[in-house]
């Protein structure tokens, strides 16, 4: 889950971090608690918001309520501006980026600065690499005094016990939180020393178990935000659907069979409707869900089902494909491949519902797209 | 030892199997399809259920009283991700040196601590969120459907497990058989990697050729074709999946998304490319680049 900023800084305080004094508007109507100059920042989730117009300076010579007018009625992304975080404007001196997260190959944690901090830090990394310093480290002995030292050395920040204190903090705020990702960028120094001028923060959904408070706040927070008042969370399913602009719906029991039925469809000329896989929890519920969301997409003209099981059990597929047509109808052309655990008794299952299945995957694939009326 | 010059890569016909979390619904079930293919398991953990059978296997309160009753070569843990890290620590502890961690959805934190602990005392781990590994006739460590696969020369490494098994079955049915065929997990933290696998691959003499399956987003393969272009005299094979994906969109694994320019299909490709690596379309394909290889038809 991505917190919005004023979020972030939420945790980043209970931590120690130094943050700017400021509040949370929801509307521009809302009391303004700080004094000019101040700096007017759109709470959105989606990045690049100081390049969209995002953030304001009011000075005390322009109109505070023009600015926020402003603001809230802007879009960025695609992502309406529905809080405003005010605060003090600090006495920047220098910034820097500075950001804890996982190194996925190495299975480490891994600290990432630079001096070159700001809106621009992506093409800091595309176009200067040498100016990002990174550290990985291990999360038995967390970052070490020396590595912090480094880091400090590089990207030239002098006063090192104020630097070990602040990643200390962060590491503390990153571990206790169970987050995935804790970013600063811009961190600044100032005459008073650093300050995080800016926070994203992302807490990792499987770790809930052991914060349920603190993520049901959050979500309750940003759905209320979004106008939603008790909000109830939809049951827990592992099915992952990303729709898509073709007509060839497309179901699969695995990530990369689904990724590789994306490629196939479209080799044989071909456009699919959507991505979509069950994920962990594979039942007939999960396929009969699945069903439901695939064949309700008006687009689509046939369906491609890719089964290839492991874990997953044919005959509850098979099992949650028939209820589906028994309760819903499938009357467009399905093209079904269907193998690997419990293939026999899934197959008979199918046979007595008289639906067919293929064996040969490109045999399906090619049955789906030639039946959307591709070439 | 029984078979020297019948190595596969990480686990073979001598292996004894350690099941953590035997007794739960998916251990007790994949315990009793992994025996039926031959593998040797010799004994189980579930803290609590010390004393019991699962499928006729002695079941233990603590890895350390499995290990004073049997010989164990390596650990498969089906405990659920709340409690998986305390039970990796304890596997660890007990010096077992191959260890296969199937649970999904276990807090990247525990993951870090366990990977990184895992790495201090030698053991080497598969997963998490593996479909694990097989050596086809002889060894079959998790989900791979035995029916699947047949014993041969081809070493194959896949990050998703759904595809291990469809290029499993394609080649199979073409009658190219696996020395081994294992599955790294979606991520997006790992512990073996394509690189590791592949490196075992080309020192194992019971492999002849590297197939490896790959897909969008991250940078796993790109290191993997520079350790082929630098070190690996075999023939690899290569699929990268995700082709046609859209931008921007996370499919399925989490770190399976295209952002930019970076960890695209294309870019892969051409990684493997230039590292000397055959790229194959579809699983169809790899089997004919193999005959091809191999100078049949």
């Amino acid at each position: 889950m991505k917190l919005y900023e004023f979020e972030g800084k939420r945790i980043f305080k209970e931590h120690g971090i130094p943050v700017p004094k400021g509040n949370v508007l929801t509307s521009a109507k809302d009391n303004v608690e700080v004094d000019a100059p101040a700096v007017i920042k759109a709470q959105v989730l989606t990045g690049g918001r100081g390049k969209a117009g995002g953030i304001k300076i009011w000075d005390g010579e322009n109109n505070a309520a023009d600015l926020l007018n402003d603001i809230f009625s802007q879009e960025l992304k695609g992502e309406p501006v529905r809080a405003v975080l005010v605060e003090e404007k600090a006495d920047i001196l220098q910034e820097y980026y500075l950001s804890i997260t996982f190194k996925g190959s190495t299975a480490t944690p891994l600290i990432v600065a630079s001096a070159a901090g700001g809106v621009e830090i992506e093409n800091v990394a595309a176009e200067t690499p040498e100016k990002i310093i990174t550290m990985e480290f291990n999360a038995i002995t967390g970052p070490t005094d020396y590595q912090i030292r480094y880091m400090a050395n590089k990207i030239g920040y002098e006063n090192f016990k104020e630097f070990k204190m602040l990643i200390n903090n962060l590491y503390t705020a990153f571990k206790s939180s169970d987050a995935t990702l804790v970013e600063i960028n811009p961190l600044v120094s100032t005459p008073n020393g650093l300050v995080a001028l800016d926070a994203k923060v992302v807490l990792d959904d499987n770790a809930r178990f052991r914060h349920e408070d603190m993520h049901l706040k959050f979500i309750k927070e940003q759905k209320s935000l979004e106008g939603i008042e008790n909000y109830v969370e939809p049951k827990e399913d592992t099915i992952t659907y990303v729709p898509l602009s073709g007509d060839v719906g497309l179901i699969s029991d695995g990530a990369g069979t689904g990724m590789l039925s994306l490629d196939l469809i479209k080799d044989a000329g071909g456009e699919a409707a959507n991505f979509c896989e069950l994920g962990g929890i594979t039942n007939a519920q999960t396929m009969y869900d699945s069903l439901d969301r695939v064949a309700n997409n008006k687009n689509v003209k046939s369906i491609l089902i890719v089964l290839i099981g492991g874990f997953n059990r044919m005959d509850d597929m098979a099992n949650g494909i028939v209820r589906y047509k028994e309760e819903k109808g499938l009357n467009i052309p399905v093209a079904i491949r269907m193998c690997g655990t419990k293939e026999e008794e899934g197959k008979e299952i199918m046979k007595q519902a008289n639906i067919p299945t293929f064996n040969n995957l490109l045999e399906a694939v090619n049955y789906a797209v030639t039946n959307a009326g591709g070439e | 030892m029984r078979g020297v010059n019948k190595m596969s890569i990480l686990i073979n016909k001598d292996t004894n199997v350690l099941v953590l979390g035997i007794t739960g619904k998916s251990g007790a079930l994949q315990t009793k399809v992994m025996k039926e293919y031959g593998t040797n398991i010799v004994a189980g953990v579930t803290p609590g259920k010390g004393g019991s059978f699962v499928e006729g296997i002695p079941v233990y309160d603590f890895v350390k009283e499995a290990m004073e009753n049997h010989r164990i070569d390596v650990a498969i843990s089906f405990v659920p991700p709340a409690f998986a890290k305390d039970s990796c620590f304890e596997v660890i502890d007990n010096g077992i040196k191959f260890f296969v961690l199937t649970s999904e959805g276990i807090p990247d934190h525990d993951v870090i601590d366990i990977l990184g602990y895992a790495k201090l005392k030698g053991t080497r781990m598969l997963g998490p969120g593996t479909a694990g590994i097989i050596a086809p006739g002889k060894c079959k460590l998790g989900a791979h459907p035995g029916s699947m696969y047949l014993e041969g020369r081809v070493g194959v490494v896949s990050k998703s497990g759904a595809l291990s098994y469809e290029v499993g079955k394609t080649l199979t049915e073409a009658g190219v058989g696996q020395s081994t065929v294992l599955a790294i997990g979606g991520g997006p933290i790992w512990g073996m990697t394509q690189r590791d696998a592949v490196e075992l691959f080309n020192e194992d003499e019971e492999t002849e050729i590297i197939v490896l399956l790959g897909e969008i987003g991250g940078s796993l393969e790109d290191e993997a074709a520079e350790y082929i272009a630098a070190n690996v005299t075999k023939p690899v094979v290569a699929m990268i999946v995700g082709r046609a994906a859209p931008q921007g969109k996370s499919l399925g694994h989490a770190g399976a998304i295209i952002e930019g320019t970076k960890g695209t299909a294309k870019s892969k490709i051409e990684t493997l490319t230039k590292a000397g690596v055959h790229i194959a379309k579809n699983p169809e394909e790899i089997v004919s680049i193999i005959k091809s290889i191999r100078g049949v038809n």
